[in-house]
């Protein structure tokens, strides 16, 4: 990571993640809490790292704030003003203070959302007080700003947290295959059935995620796509297309399970930005024939 | 033990996670290995970060050293000196050389130490000789000197390796709704020491914060977070109903911890379901 020349206090900085002005008197972005007097970490291929962030960087939201704290697994320490609020899936919970009022806040959708394994009550919470959160794996923390009008597609069970004023939808994947075996056919969500919808409509919000292992970002050009695994993806611009990828490697003797012939990709298509992560789950396939799929596109080499 | 001098701080450092007095030259301390030379970290809502062992830091116990490898998963190097000694769960030993003789600590209340999940066998390492230990997931080294007279109850499983002159022992968790609902099984693991100081070091999962409580401050923690506190603290689990009208709703349990005293958290706590 090479530094850039020192912010002169006085002189406003846009921070190059989530486009914030500031004052430049502080070392890390009030918006998104990235370090700010560093350049950004970008591969020959388009990949930007998530911004480095300094322990116990500080995020403002209005009258609230929020301090993100320790580096392999770290925590939002929320500081809520009165009559502020954030909600979260409960199991995220790490401390509190007796003086947080948290309560259920029931979603749309419910039936939907329990028969796509998505949770269906969110937890809120109410200040005054602190409030603090982590997950269960080591990884990253994203925090993205929403502007009214914004909007991202989110993967399930990725949310750490998120302020009052976004609003939280969902949205169907499209995503999926059909396996048979004998007479029983099986139905696979390569990326779960619905999508996280996130959205800011007349206040700027703020959303935290928490991504296992790194957390990398990538502009894509109207009509460029590039192959990711179902399972790396964090998050995408809802204006990012995504379908089914078949690639059958070449090979001159058949195996008896088909899985080993083939690798199972989504092909994500800008114009947008995606997130990965670097640690991922297994995509799951059971290496039976293929009966049925969603829009989808082959190779075979 | 080496033990910290109380009456030379004008040419000596005072580490401020342990108290140890240590040489003003000194980059580390010489009784936990904490950095002499950074800053506390400490979040507005006053959680200090467990100290960052740099790789590397060594630090000594009796004649015996410590030295702490590697930062995602850290190693605990300990160079046993003739006639001291440690105990541990075995299976957090990573290495050893051959002839570091071993034997095996005499517990008390073996069976419901077995009812309770507990490890029944705890193992002794003799020196001299190396013997190194780390756990099975990323997180850090948290070294606790305890001074003579202190007593540390610690989340089962989490201690890494102790001083053989610390007494183990464990502590019932109080109340049906505690050990139903707290999280923590049904006991946790004491460490006492009388009239000489000793070495306790635990892993704790992702970071670990630290908070010391006021007499009757209290705090909400997720049990699975909880990692050790002094034996002052009370712990009990508070049920927060979340309702709705629909679906009628559901519970949390939470660990309501209340000082005087000192509270660890690990952030990557392990997770149990609620009802």
């Amino acid at each position: 990571m090479s530094a850039t020349p020192p912010v002169t206090p006085g002189r406003s900085y846009t921070c190059n993640w989530c486009g914030a002005v500031s004052d430049g008197t502080s070392l890390s972005c009030p918006s998104c809490g990235a370090t700010i007097n560093v350049k950004e970490i970008v591969t020959p291929t388009g990949w930007i790292e998530m911004p480095g962030r300094k322990d116990m960087a500080k995020l403002q939201i209005g009258k609230s704030s929020c301090q993100i704290e320790g580096l392999y697994v770290p925590a939002a320490d929320f500081n809520l003003a009165p009559e502020d609020g954030v909600y979260f899936a409960h199991h995220v919970l790490l401390w509190k203070e007796n003086s947080v009022n948290i309560t259920m806040m029931s979603m749309k959708g419910a039936w939907k959302r329990a028969f796509a394994g998505m949770p269906i009550f969110m937890t809120q919470a109410k200040g005054p007080g602190h409030i603090a959160f982590s997950r269960d794996l080591p990884g990253e923390l994203l925090a993205l700003p929403l502007q009214p009008g914004q909007a991202v597609d989110v993967r399930e069970h990725f949310l750490l947290v998120a302020t009052d004023q976004v609003d939280y939808g969902w949205t169907n994947t499209n995503i999926w295959f059909n396996t048979r075996n004998g007479d029983e056919t099986e139905t696979h969500y390569p990326l779960g059935m619905y999508l996280d919808r996130f959205s800011a409509s007349r206040m700027p919000g703020l959303l935290l995620l928490h991504a296992s292992g790194n957390v990398f970002v990538r502009q894509l050009a109207p009509g460029q796509s590039i192959l990711i695994k179902p399972t790396a993806l964090i998050f995408k611009d809802p204006t990012v297309s995504m379908q089914l990828h078949f690639e059958h490697p070449h090979s001159g003797w058949n195996l008896w399970m088909s899985y080993i012939q083939r690798y199972l990709w989504l092909r994500v298509t800008g114009p947008g930005r995606i997130a990965i992560q670097s640690a991922f789950e297994p995509v799951e396939d059971n290496g039976q024939t293929i009966t049925n799929h969603s829009p989808a596109t082959q190779q075979q080499w | 033990m080496v033990q910290p001098a109380q009456n030379e701080a004008v040419e000596r450092l005072k580490c401020n996670w342990c108290q140890g007095m240590n040489l003003k030259t000194a980059l580390s301390c010489q009784f936990c290995g904490a950095p002499l030379d950074l800053k506390d970290v400490v979040s507005e809502s006053g959680w200090r970060e467990a100290p960052r062992l740099k790789d590397m830091t060594e630090f000594h116990f009796f004649n015996s050293t410590c030295q702490v490898e590697g930062e995602i998963v850290p190693v605990a190097e300990i160079n046993l000196a003739q006639g001291d000694g440690i105990y541990f769960e075995h299976h957090v030993m990573l290495w050893k050389d051959p002839t570091v003789p071993m034997t095996v600590l005499q517990l008390p209340g073996g069976m419901k130490r077995v009812l309770a999940g507990m490890p029944f066998i705890i193992s002794v390492a003799q020196g001299p000789g190396r013997v190194a230990f780390s756990r099975d997931a990323t997180g850090e080294l948290v070294v606790l000197p305890l001074h003579p007279g202190m007593e540390l109850d610690v989340r089962e499983h989490a201690f890494l390796l102790a001083s053989a002159n610390i007494t183990y022992s464990f502590e019932r968790i109080k109340g049906l709704r505690n050990i139903l609902f707290g999280g923590h099984g049904m006991y946790m693991d004491r460490f006492v020491t009388a009239n000489q100081s000793g070495l306790l070091l635990l892993h704790g999962y992702g970071n670990v914060f630290e908070r010391m409580l006021k007499p009757g401050e209290s705090i909400l923690v997720e049990p699975g977070a909880f990692l050790y506190k002094d034996s002052s603290v009370q712990m009990n689990v508070q049920m927060q109903q979340l309702t709705t009208g629909l679906f009628g709703g559901s519970a949390m349990s939470l660990a309501q911890v209340i000082g005087p005293g000192r509270v660890g958290i690990q952030s990557m706590y392990v997770h149990h379901a609620t009802e």
